[in-house]
């Protein structure tokens, strides 16, 4: 009898350690893609279960399958993601007929391998440094040192060293724009400190 | 709504479609013209990204004023358009990546390499603390 109750508190014990595995952020925003894929958002009454009950399935999706969390976590800035994604919504269309136009010119297409240094030391600013930077045409990231926070850039009909410091500034102007979208305080504080060093050597 | 509006968003639409039909179509054009992988990659990856936009948004507009298409609606749409353009570059990455490193780049075609410099600099390094290793 004693020991039915030592083994159920062991169960109660794991299953509060598995509840504390559950980010809500994280969860909300399973929800809302959840919300998404069941038409969640048309005004009717189901619309409350359908977000109930998405976010009871991102719990125990949570809960079954445990993730590391997000270190040093992000802080959304509404105004700041607006702008950033018009950011790369005109970078895509702009570069996409750049790219078009260097297909259809003759001749040989040269590029260049860039290496930029990143400015804050976050994984997350980096990951989503290299995902907007992959997604617009013309750059291609190669590889990823992700101890020194570099990215190496393929860079598409860079020829010059002007072009080079151009195309890094690119990459740079795109990280500040999602540091300031989603970094924490002091991923920002960080940006500007590089930023102001980098004034100052000029 | 009107029949105006309607027949200007089907237009809109129609338009949108054909410009992302065209991005796609200088995407596969890119893929025969450039002779070397990291050049392709770009085209594989890229204009699609955008082209595939457009015809996302063409399919929106068109299904807008027509209510309850049944099988997706304007938030499935929002879906396929986000998870596209995030899962697109990681393939991309891996592809070149591997590509670099086993060497099937033309150097020829590379005018500034920042990246060879640095792998070039472990190498040397990795040499030399081998040798310093198996010395007595």
């Amino acid at each position: 009898m004693n020991d039915l109750k030592a083994r159920k508190n062991q169960g109660l014990r794991a299953l509060r350690r598995r509840l504390g595995k559950v980010q809500i952020p994280v969860a909300l925003g399973m929800t809302l893609v959840w919300m998404l894929l069941f038409k969640g958002f048309e005004p009717r009454p189901e619309s409350l279960g359908i977000a109930v009950l998405g976010f009871l399935v991102s719990a125990v999706i949570m809960m079954v399958f445990p993730m590391p969390p997000i270190v040093p976590g992000f802080r959304f800035r509404p105004v700041q993601c607006l702008r950033l994604f018009c950011h790369v919504l005109g970078k895509m269309v702009v570069a996409s007929f750049q790219v078009t136009a260097q297909v259809f010119r003759p001749g040989p297409v040269r590029s260049s391998v860039v290496a930029v240094p990143m400015r804050t030391d976050s994984d997350l600013m980096l990951v989503c440094t290299a995902i907007t930077a992959s997604a617009i045409p013309g750059s291609v990231i190669v590889e990823v040192s992700q101890p020194e926070y570099v990215l190496y850039v393929h860079m598409l009909g860079v020829e010059s060293e002007a072009g080079v410091q151009e195309s890094k500034q690119v990459i740079l102007t795109l990280e500040e724009r999602i540091v300031r979208a989603l970094g924490t305080r002091e991923n920002v504080a960080d940006l500007e400190a590089a930023s102001a060093a980098v004034e100052e050597n000029a | 709504m009107s029949e105006l509006f309607v027949s200007v968003l089907d237009w809109i639409a129609i338009l949108c479609i054909l410009a992302g039909a065209m991005l796609s179509f200088v995407a596969a054009v890119g893929l025969i013209r450039f002779p070397d992988l990291l050049s392709r990659m770009h085209t594989a990856a890229k204009p699609q990204v955008l082209g595939m936009l457009l015809v996302l948004l063409g399919i929106g507009l068109r299904i807008m004023p027509v209510e309850e298409t049944g099988v997706f609606d304007f938030g499935t749409l929002i879906l396929v358009g986000l998870f596209q353009v995030i899962t697109v570059p990681v393939a991309g990455h891996i592809a070149a990546r591997v590509g670099y490193r086993t060497g099937r780049i033309r150097h020829d075609l590379v005018v500034t390499d920042e990246l060879e410099d640095r792998l070039d600099a472990r190498r040397q390094a990795e040499r030399t603390r081998q040798n310093g290793g198996s010395a007595p």
